[in-house]
């Protein structure tokens, strides 16, 4: 090989390493969900990565190199290469603009509260991670109280009732072959792990996941399991659950003894004690099961918030759509007069009483809380048909999950606001 | 500005607390419309119908007041529907509750009244008045079950399933069973999700109304696939309900299996009603191009009922489900002459099919003339048209001429082809017909010039046309005995003889090599169709045919359960192939295999 042929050759290796990927997310991407994954892809191989908060709806800075391309091709995700001179101007754009550039470090390591035979197609996070390529590990009551959290960055909740109520689904279910199973395995694995009964079962998981929080855990709650969270944790040492449940009634003074201290996002709220009211307590604005008070869905607006000063909260709204359609859940929305002082709103319904997606910070850790149950079904049904999301690869709704899935991995900068 | 109207009304609902002042302003609003209760001496019938015209019209506020005349005469009932649908459009439903009022005074036992006095008042939003109307309407007649049926009903229109669930329960408490409430107790349990007491409710109600078919079939539409198996039980349950199993069809088919609809249909007793089930059912899987079920289902209402219509429409079913012996079977060319048997339990008496020559040249004889020909007997076929030569027009008979053409093509002798052709007159030679006859002898040139003319939008013309436009021969025998040999319906060997033409002519080698292994696909040989597909993606990559082709190979393997190869072959599709219009469809099956979304890879 000739010497000028090795000049150029170098030259060349030098250029594709100063080159990046731009993955684009605003409309220009054409698979925002799998977007999510391939960046986590880099991450977990042990590249860098930058999350341009509020830059062409959030982008992502990425290594170029043959994998990360050949993937991007596979999924279908619109890359853009850019090299030293268009990223320096990316830059310039940036650093002049409200947005900021985060490093994203290291692949969070993930794990689902699921139950161990659910298949991944009833709940929107284990959806949208199977579908992105995202690596995750499901564990139960068992794992939890085996102390397996701490091997964790990051853990899901969904559907679950943390009060032991199982959704005080018996009201409509009781006969049906799916609830007696979900009851049995339940009490089984309540008096497997020396719990007297369901509820009992569920306050102590509860405490770990608070304790988990408490110690520097991520947390991201969907549909009923945001609300029945605060209160097995607000209620831990006060009977809130049915005799149907527990075979005792509720104490009567139950909400007068609720220790809001403890929770996370609630406080103040009333815990709805009768068995053939299917709610859990006014926290949930929409209370879509209940004939009478259910509210009808509108839409949320994401809050626009500083690249530069509240990088956390800008991370958690990275969307290419500012206002989403709403959709159902167990828990559809908060309350506005249940949540504490301090928790950070990220949506909002304009005008109504209620708040769709908040945050917060315990001990050392963060819970975010994002009501209802898929964004792409608003009306979901037991026994509906799973969503695919490859029919809504540019779904704004399910990028608010994956936000909360690649916050973990970034290079923190102190909250100025 | 607030005007009275809006004033009154506002005082109205503050008021309603107070029953007595509520009636006293409403009385107010009642005087509103202007001149609406003056009694001038026109006759209620005239006005009323004034009123139909003048809603048809549109114009509301004008029907409005001759509807509100004709409020006590013979028009009543008719009246007060027509001013709660001008009201509704004026926005004024507050403005019926006064002559609502009177009407109900006046004749306690009217539902129709109640109806509306309900209805508005939801439409109002008025809850505790809608109540304490529904209670005051059972008070007034409490062994009816209207008042429950109205109000459960208005509750499920809400959405309020677990009301309407308790307004049933006090029914079925207050008279004893519920008899009278399985509409409302269908819509209920599927409202609750209940499919199972839904599906009972509802077999139930079309026992007694037929006509709920379409209803039940849209309620029941929504159930899991865990729970339809038993919908379905319910539906099967004995005895047989024949207007239950029309419901389950239209269910079956709103789930996607028109095949299970027939399930449901096809053991009926032979009767009128099933009669009208297999005809309706006929019907949709014609217009679907279902031809097996067609044929099926309008069989079944010749073993009823015999009718010259339906025969052929079962012969032309059968025919194009491709079964030429029973479409000659079941519209024999004998069927004018001889008596029709009656059926088993066949009401009426037997429908008289005579039919002249000239309606028997131009209806039962082209379905023969296809089903000899698709039988490779050409030769009974020209016979049989020579014997109804006399009926037959010119465009008749050149239609004619083109299925005897195919018949001679299916068993090999090209020359009677052309020559059944010539028959047809002096335009034979530049039919469609002619083109095909062409192509399968070698001829080219002359099968290019012809086909591009045809009007016949067949896959076979599209795949012929895709072949003979890439190739630059003029003449090439064996590509036309691979055609003829598909004509001739001998799938296997016009695969191999693509296959064997493709080293001879590589302008179309990759489409033969892609086309025989589609053929080879639909033998279920699918040990053969994989090389094919292999060579054309590794020798022809860059054709057109190498991305279908490894799509093709990649759900092969797939069926195989080797998924690590058809992972490999779709992604390499996907990667080599980015602007092919079949890169979505290998996205989808690439997630379907690595179990990315929900689905039967």
């Amino acid at each position: 090989m000739s010497a000028r042929l090795i000049a150029v050759s170098l030259m060349t290796a030098s250029a594709a390493r100063a080159q990046q990927l731009l993955l684009p997310m605003d409309d220009g991407q054409q698979n925002h969900l799998k977007a999510y994954g391939l960046t986590y892809t880099a991450l977990k191989a042990g590249m860098k990565a930058e999350w341009l908060l509020n830059y062409r709806g959030g982008a992502f800075l990425l290594p170029d190199t043959p994998e990360l391309r050949r993937r991007a091709g596979l999924d279908g995700i619109t890359v853009e290469v850019a090299d030293a001179g268009q990223v320096s101007l990316i830059r310039g754009e940036i650093a002049n603009s409200n947005m900021d550039a985060i490093p994203l470090e290291k692949a969070p390591r993930i794990a689902v509260y699921t139950p161990p035979d659910a298949p991944p197609w009833d709940d929107a996070v284990t959806l949208a991670l199977k579908y992105a390529g995202i690596e995750y590990a499901p564990i139960y009551d068992e794992e939890v109280q085996r102390g397996d959290l701490s091997k964790y960055d990051w853990l899901h909740l969904h559907h679950e009732d943390f009060t032991g109520q199982l959704n005080k689904f018996h009201l409509g279910y009781r006969d049906t072959p799916w609830f007696i199973d979900l009851v049995q395995k339940n009490t089984v694995t309540a008096r497997r792990l020396g719990f007297q009964n369901i509820p009992a079962l569920k306050k102590g998981v509860a405490e770990n996941i608070r304790l988990f929080v408490e110690r520097g855990g991520f947390i991201f709650a969907m549909c009923g399991a945001t609300e029945t969270l605060e209160l097995a944790i607000a209620g831990s040492g006060v009977d809130i659950a049915g005799a149907f449940a527990d075979g005792s009634p509720t104490d009567d003074n139950a909400d007068a003894k609720m220790n809001w201290k403890r929770s996370f996002a609630f406080h103040e709220a009333r815990l709805e004690q009768s068995p053939f009211v299917n709610s859990m307590s006014n926290i949930d604005g929409h209370q879509v099961n209940v004939p009478g008070r259910r509210q009808p869905l509108g839409a949320f607006t994401l809050f626009n918030f500083s690249a530069k000063f509240d990088p956390v909260a800008a991370m958690l709204v990275q969307d290419h759509r500012s206002v989403i359609s709403d959709f159902y859940g167990v828990t559809t929305s908060f309350s506005k007069t249940t949540l504490k002082p301090g928790v950070i709103v990220l949506a909002f319904e304009e005008g109504a009483p209620w708040v769709k997606y908040v945050h917060g910070d315990y001990g050392k850790g963060t819970w975010t809380y994002y009501g209802g149950h898929d964004p792409e079904d608003p009306q979901h049904a037991i026994g509906n048909p799973p969503t695919d999301l490859s029919l809504h690869k540019g779904s704004p709704g399910y990028r608010l999950i994956l936000n909360n899935v690649l916050f973990p991995a970034a290079k923190k900068k102190p909250l100025k606001t | 500005m607030l005007t009275s109207r809006r004033l009154l009304s506002a005082l109205g609902s503050r008021l309603s607390a107070f029953p007595l002042l509520v009636v006293a302003a409403s009385s107010l609003i009642a005087q509103r419309p202007p001149k609406a209760e003056s009694r001038e001496p026109i006759a209620d019938s005239t006005a009323f119908y004034r009123a139909l015209d003048l809603e048809g019209a549109g114009k509301h506020r004008e029907a409005a007041a001759l509807f509100r005349k004709s409020l006590h005469g013979a028009t009543a009932v008719s009246a007060l529907l027509g001013l709660e649908r001008a009201y509704h459009e004026l926005q004024w439903t507050d403005s019926l509750l006064v002559p609502l009022d009177s009407l109900i005074r006046q004749d306690p036992r009217e539902q129709v009244y109640r109806s509306v006095l309900l209805r508005s008042l939801q439409t109002l939003g008025r809850d505790a008045e809608l109540r304490a109307a529904f209670e005051r309407w059972l008070q007034d007649v409490p062994r009816n079950p209207a008042p429950y049926r109205e109000y459960a009903r208005l509750l499920l229109q809400r959405g309020q399933a677990l009301r309407a669930d308790s307004v049933l329960l006090r029914a079925r408490t207050q008279l004893g069973g519920t008899g009278d409430f399985q509409l409302e107790l269908a819509q209920t349990r599927a409202a609750m999700g209940q499919w199972e007491e839904s599906a009972a409710a509802w077999r139930v109600a079309l026992g007694s109304a037929a006509y709920l078919e379409q209803a039940a079939a849209y309620a029941l539409t929504p159930a899991p696939t865990t729970i339809r198996d038993a919908i379905r039980n319910q539906f099967f349950a004995p005895p047989v309900l024949v207007a239950a199993r029309r419901a389950l069809a239209t269910l079956e088919a709103a789930w996607g299996s028109p095949a299970n609809g027939w399930l449901a249909l096809r053991d009926l007793p032979p009767d009128s009603a099933s009669a009208a089930a297999w005809l309706d059912f006929a019907q949709r899987a014609e217009a679907e191009e279902r031809w097996t079920h067609a044929r099926e289902a309008l069989s079944s209402v010749l073993r009823y009922r015999r009718s010259s219509d339906v025969a052929l429409r079962a012969a032309v079913a059968a025919l194009n489900s491709g079964d030429p012996g029973g479409a000659l079977a079941l519209a024999p060319l004998t069927m004018g002459s001889v008596t029709a048997a009656r059926a088993p339990g066949a009401p009426e008496a037997p429908t008289s099919v005579s039919f002249d020559s000239a309606r028997v040249a131009r209806t039962l004889l082209p379905v023969h003339v296809r089903a000899l020909a698709a039988l490779g007997r050409p030769a009974t076929a020209e016979r049989l048209v020579a014997s109804y030569d006399r009926w037959l027009t010119p465009t008749n008979r050149a239609t004619l001429a083109r299925s005897i053409a195919f018949g001679w093509v299916r068993i090999g002798d090209m020359t009677r082809a052309r020559g059944a052709l010539t028959v047809a007159g002096p335009d034979a030679d530049s039919s469609d017909a002619a083109g095909w006859l062409a192509l399968y002898a070698g001829d080219l040139k002359t099968a290019r010039r012809l086909l591009r003319t045809g009007g016949d939008a067949s896959p076979e013309l599209a795949l012929a046309l895709a072949m003979i436009a890439r190739v630059t021969l003029d003449s090439s025998p064996a590509l036309g005995q691979a055609f003829l040999l598909l004509a001739r319906g001998d799938t296997a060997g016009a695969a191999t003889a693509m296959v064997e033409t493709s080293e001879r002519i590589p302008d179309v080698a990759s489409v033969l090599l892609y086309t025989a292994g589609e053929l080879r696909l639909s033998l279920r040989d699918e040990a053969r169709a994989i090389p094919l597909w292999q060579r054309v993606v590794e020798q022809y990559a860059s054709s057109a045919e190498a991305p279908a082709a490894e799509l093709q190979w990649a759900r092969a393997l797939r069926r195989q359960g080797d998924t690590g190869a058809a992972v490999r072959r779709l992604e390499h599709l996907i990667l080599t192939y980015p602007q092919s219009a079949l890169v979505p469809q290998a996205r989808r099956d690439l997630e379907l295999v690595r179990n990315s979304i929900p689905g039967i890879p």
